[in-house]
């Protein structure tokens, strides 16, 4: 049996040094991505991007083929990470920004307003555009096409979120 | 008054304790069946019961284990032990430490252990029972009327039973919960409940709850806790650091329930439990992201008690 005395936890974090991870969200283009000039060492994670998991999936891929090794993690763990004080950099994707702010997708207010808490460095990368502000309620009531939402329970989708400047200086 | 399945997730009949599979919910109300300490720990450790289903489990299992071939005290320290090592972040050891106790003492008194042990678990069930039942009002009192909730995770039935409760008193409620990835707690368990409780309820994924905050869909958040520190720090589902540090933002009051204890002092000494990355990375057997990609799942996040609007405290008498 498992003496969690001992625990995996404490060993995983012991792998990452303070402020080591670099921290992506949204759907980004592979441009944004390889005009970052990423080492192989650096440690990426990727938030996977409810309800299409297309953030995850296009980033990972974009990421493995520049031969790096992408971490992870669902949408709601960024949180620990700032917590612990592991994060270095935040990217996330953006549609459109201003002196005002700026349009990102949807989890970007959450890394940005974490970010400011922490004192976490944050840049806006182009994001592959969208044409749709909110995105189809049913979505989030499935995972990977199997249902998980009982009948009768309404969705909410917001595929992107404005993030005021000042979340972002 | 409604109560939800969830709310008392596992009972004991003729010396089988039959467990809510909580994975199978909304799709079927399935009890699994546990018959000694090692399908307690299996069923906690894969999470078929978790959040207050635990603490039922860790006192039942008990009542099946009184009748062992050797030294009895022996072997209630034993179960005791696989108990507690069974996750590291719900205070096991605060429970089974309050039956151990009572079977030492006891034993030491010329008493049968046995009754001593059976009328502890007995003893303590009722209790928290009835301050379960009492902060589900207590939880209610706190909703108001045209209040749009947000939850995340599920707080095992007292946040369906309190919107039950409000709803009787002609309170009109929303709520939003999060989907709660990888487990989806909040979709299958927290949306189901609150129907159940005809509650209305929208389901959000997880990164959308800045968008609700900043756009005023919500004005309240309410979250349950696995573990609380001797200063108001709780550990609870992971996530919940990030709705808490967002609520503080855009001024929104965070609730938490809470079991008030001094076993650590703050939520630096709670350990964090880190499950399978495959918990993550896949889904009916097939792998959701490429191959080489890694993961990384912590099962809990600690929120500090300054960011903690009002605890709604439970006494459980530990």
């Amino acid at each position: 049996m498992q003496d969690y005395k001992k625990s995996k936890m404490n060993i995983i974090l012991e792998c990452f040094s303070r402020e080591s991870i670099i921290l992506f969200q949204g759907i980004l283009t592979a441009e944004s991505l390889k005009k970052l000039k990423l080492s192989r060492d650096e440690h990426v994670f990727v938030s996977e991007g409810r309800p299409s998991l297309e953030a995850g999936r296009k980033v990972s891929a974009i990421l493995l083929n520049m031969e790096i090794t992408p971490t992870v993690i669902s949408d709601n763990m960024a949180g620990f990470l700032f917590f612990k004080g592991l994060v270095k950099e935040v990217n996330i994707a953006c549609q459109y920004a201003d002196n005002k702010g700026a349009l990102c997708d949807t989890g970007a207010l959450i890394l940005a307003v974490l970010a400011k808490k922490h004192r976490v460095p944050i840049k806006l990368l182009a994001a592959e555009r969208r044409t749709r502000f909110i995105g189809d309620p049913q979505t989030v009531l499935s995972f990977e096409g199997q249902r998980m939402a009982p009948k009768g329970t309404h969705g909410y989708v917001p595929l992107v979120e404005w993030v005021p400047a000042k979340y972002l200086k | 008054m409604f109560e939800s399945p969830l709310f008392w997730p596992a009972y004991l009949k003729e010396n089988v304790l039959y467990v809510l599979d909580e994975t199978l919910v909304p799709s079927k109300l399935k009890y699994i069946p546990v018959k000694n300490v090692k399908g307690a720990v299996t069923v906690i450790r894969e999470m078929k019961t978790r959040a207050f289903g635990q603490f039922l489990v860790v006192l039942n299992t008990f009542m099946l284990e009184l009748n062992p071939k050797g030294d009895l005290l022996k072997h209630l320290q034993d179960v005791a032990h696989q108990l507690n090592n069974s996750r590291p972040t719900f205070p096991f050891a605060e429970v089974t430490g309050i039956v151990i106790g009572a079977a030492q003492k006891a034993a030491a008194g010329g008493i049968d252990p046995r009754l001593a042990v059976a009328k502890t678990v007995q003893g303590f069930l009722a209790g928290i029972r009835a301050r379960r039942l009492q902060r589900v009002q207590d939880i209610a009192d706190t909703m108001q009327d045209q209040d749009s909730i947000l939850t995340h995770c599920n707080v095992s039935g007292e946040l369906a039973m309190a919107a039950s409760l409000a709803a009787s008193q002609g309170k009109r409620l929303k709520f939003f919960a999060t989907e709660t990835r990888p487990y989806m707690q909040g979709a299958k368990l927290t949306t189901w409940e609150l129907q159940e409780a005809k509650a209305t309820v929208t389901l959000v994924p997880d990164n959308a709850i800045g968008s609700l905050m900043a756009d005023r869909l919500v004005n309240k958040v309410i979250i349950g806790s696995d573990r609380s520190a001797a200063n108001g720090d709780i550990a609870n589902k992971i996530g919940s650091y990030q709705i808490a540090v967002l609520a503080k933002e855009f001024n929104i009051p965070l609730i938490v329930l809470t079991q008030p204890s001094k076993g650590v002092a703050s939520g630096a000494d709670m350990p964090i439990e880190l499950r399978d990355a495959n918990e993550l990375l896949v889904f009916g057997g097939k792998k959701v992201f490429a191959s080489k990609v890694k993961g990384f799942y912590p099962g809990f996040d600690v929120v500090p008690h300054e960011l903690i609007t009002k605890a709604i405290a439970i006494n459980a008498g530990l």
